[in-house]
């Protein structure tokens, strides 16, 4: 191989290197959480967390009212596999401009991480009503939190019994 | 199948005013952590945690994932529509890359 061959070669290879260390610096900083509601940028390891912690955390002690029939959810008994868990929800609330269902939560008690997810909903929606398939880690109870835009929250708890978990580790 | 395909199903025809149920399936791997004595092995891991929607532009929903949404998510969520439009379905996966769905609602 002739030296100047190397050369350009080493040189380019240092000029990517230089390049993608900016570009990663540049979507590094883009990632970071604008609020504190983030303590850390999306996909780092987070700590575990027990389910009061993550209550907590989401609701600062808000009491959570018993929602009974005005949320209907509809999740597996007996999930035979953990990894993929369909779970609908379906909340008869108010979805008018002045009071209307903001959040919905689906917390998996025995999750490493027990939020599974957040769905944030507007007037426009025009109903309360998400579906999504979750991981389940093992036998649980899985609550669906709906918060209303005035604070109030309503909940409710479904048990999914879990075969084979789902969240690897 | 390729990571970030996005398939959005609406229903063929809708009327104003009515709610209708999109749903919109990724295809993703949303890594979930691995351990190794009880530590993580990898720095980052790589999976979609927020998703937005709009109509016509006009945010309608909004959703924050983790780890614990499964692997080629699905979501359904509701949309009332007064015109016809497009609902956009945009994807963010914590690597910053972006997926992108649209699909048309006709009356």
């Amino acid at each position: 191989m002739e030296p100047m061959h190397d050369t350009s070669r080493r040189r380019i290879l240092k000029l990517l290197g230089a390049a993608s260390a900016v570009a990663g610096a540049i979507s590094f900083g883009a990632m970071l959480p604008s609020g504190a509601a983030r303590a850390q940028a999306p996909g780092m390891p987070l700590e575990d967390e027990k389910v009061a912690d993550t209550m907590k955390r989401l609701f600062g002690g808000r009491a959570v009212q018993d929602a009974g029939d005005r949320i209907k959810v509809d999740a597996p008994l007996i999930a035979e596999n953990g990894a993929v868990v369909p779970i609908k929800v379906d909340a008869e609330l108010p979805m008018a401009p002045d009071k209307y269902v903001k959040n919905i939560y689906i917390i998996a008690d025995k999750n490493r991480r027990p939020l599974n997810a957040k769905f944030a909903l507007t007037p426009e929606a025009g109903k309360a009503s998400i579906a999504t398939n979750i991981r389940l880690a093992s036998t649980s109870d899985v609550r669906v939190i709906a918060e209303m835009s005035d604070g109030t929250l309503y909940g409710v708890t479904r048990e999914v019994k879990v075969t084979v978990g789902g969240c690897g580790g | 199948m390729s990571v970030g395909q996005v398939r959005i199903r609406v229903p063929e025809k809708a009327k104003p005013g009515e709610v209708v149920t999109v749903r919109v399936l990724v295809t993703h791997p949303m890594e979930t952590l691995a351990f190794k004595d009880g530590k993580p092995v990898m720095k980052q891991y790589n999976f979609i945690h927020r998703v937005e929607a709009t109509y016509n532009g006009k945010k309608v929903f909004e959703a924050e994932m983790t780890q614990a949404v499964s692997q080629n998510p699905l979501i359904a969520f509701p949309v009332k529509v007064n015109e016809p439009g497009t609902v956009k379905v945009i994807f963010h996966e914590t690597t910053g890359k972006t997926y992108t769905g649209e699909a048309q609602i006709k009356f």
